[in-house]
């Protein structure tokens, strides 16, 4: 039975994640900063969804079905490279963040988007075959600190309502 | 693991901690930053470098004005013009080089994924600085 019910809240979770991963692309937040891989990052909540009240193996999982998914509804090869990359250093980070008590959900989530940006740029690098990339890692960095604190305060008004109704983080 | 019900609130509000968190990640973005823009603006040996798929198509020194058309998946127009380098036009869907801007100084680099293109200035800067990065 418990099985039942993480599998059905995994497979809504995962439906989420591409849905917010979707819509986000509506919001210019690159006419704000014209780099590219500039995004808000609403996956990541649910990833940190995941995280908090399934464990470390699930939303890894999440992770991965998310960007394959991804990849097959428009992100194409380059971007699931990129978004594969980013999202597995974001959540291997913020599962061994998580485990220090002093940070919060915001520093958590802050963690993740430099982690997801480091990982990011890995990948351009590996893809381009230069160094040169790394070049947009320090405002890349700046910018996933106020999506990340933007993120963390979402996650924390969510996990709120989650506790509030009786769903307890493991 | 965190059942009481203080250790649930410290987890959602953001507290002082949070702060070696924001700090860590800044003075990652100053020193990656520094690392790359320290010591530019020699502007007389900055060099236009113009790499597809990670091969050098196009080395000119950015002094000479030129309008380049890269070919690649998607063409774009780039310009070099009073010193100054930026994409005019490109086919591509997300046009991320194109907002881009101007670059000019050594360091700088725009960079079209899409195209797999990326121009990029160097020179002006000390050589072995580019490889501490990796």
């Amino acid at each position: 039975m418990k099985t039942t019910k993480t599998l059905s809240l995994c497979a809504v979770l995962l439906a989420l994640a591409l849905a917010l991963s979707y819509t986000e692309r509506f919001i210019p937040l690159q006419l704000l900063v014209p780099l590219p891989g500039v995004k808000l990052g609403l996956a990541n909540i649910v990833t940190m969804l995941a995280l908090y009240f399934l464990g470390e193996k699930h939303a890894l999982a999440l992770v991965a079905c998310r960007c394959l998914l991804g990849a097959v509804f428009g992100g194409g090869i380059t971007g699931l490279a990129f978004s594969l990359t980013g999202g597995t250093c974001a959540v291997v980070l913020m599962a061994l963040c998580k485990k220090f008590l002093f940070l919060s959900v915001y520093g958590v989530s802050v963690l993740g988007a430099a982690a997801h940006n480091i990982g990011q740029i890995l990948a351009a690098m590996a893809l381009l075959n230069s160094f040169y990339v790394a070049a947009y890692l320090p405002m890349l960095l700046i910018v996933g600190v106020f999506t990340g604190l933007l993120t963390g305060m979402i996650a924390s008004a969510l996990f709120k309502a989650l506790i509030a109704a009786k769903l307890l983080p493991t | 693991m965190r059942d009481g019900k203080r250790e649930i609130e410290q987890m959602l509000t953001f507290r002082r901690g949070d702060f070696i968190a924001l700090g860590i990640v800044l003075l990652l973005a100053l020193g990656s930053g520094l690392l790359f823009f320290l010591g530019t603006g020699e502007k007389q040996q900055i060099t236009v470098e113009i790499c597809r798929n990670g091969e050098l198509i196009d080395v000119f020194p950015v002094t000479q004005d030129r309008r380049i058309t890269v070919e690649g998946d998607y063409p774009m127009t780039v310009i070099v013009e009073d010193e100054a380098v930026w994409v005019e036009s490109s086919g591509c869907p997300g046009q991320d080089c194109v907002h881009s801007g101007r670059i000019y100084t050594s360091g700088q680099v725009i960079v079209c994924l899409p195209n797999r293109v990326e121009i990029r200035l160097v020179g002006g800067v000390p050589s072995d600085v580019d490889m501490v990065v990796g």
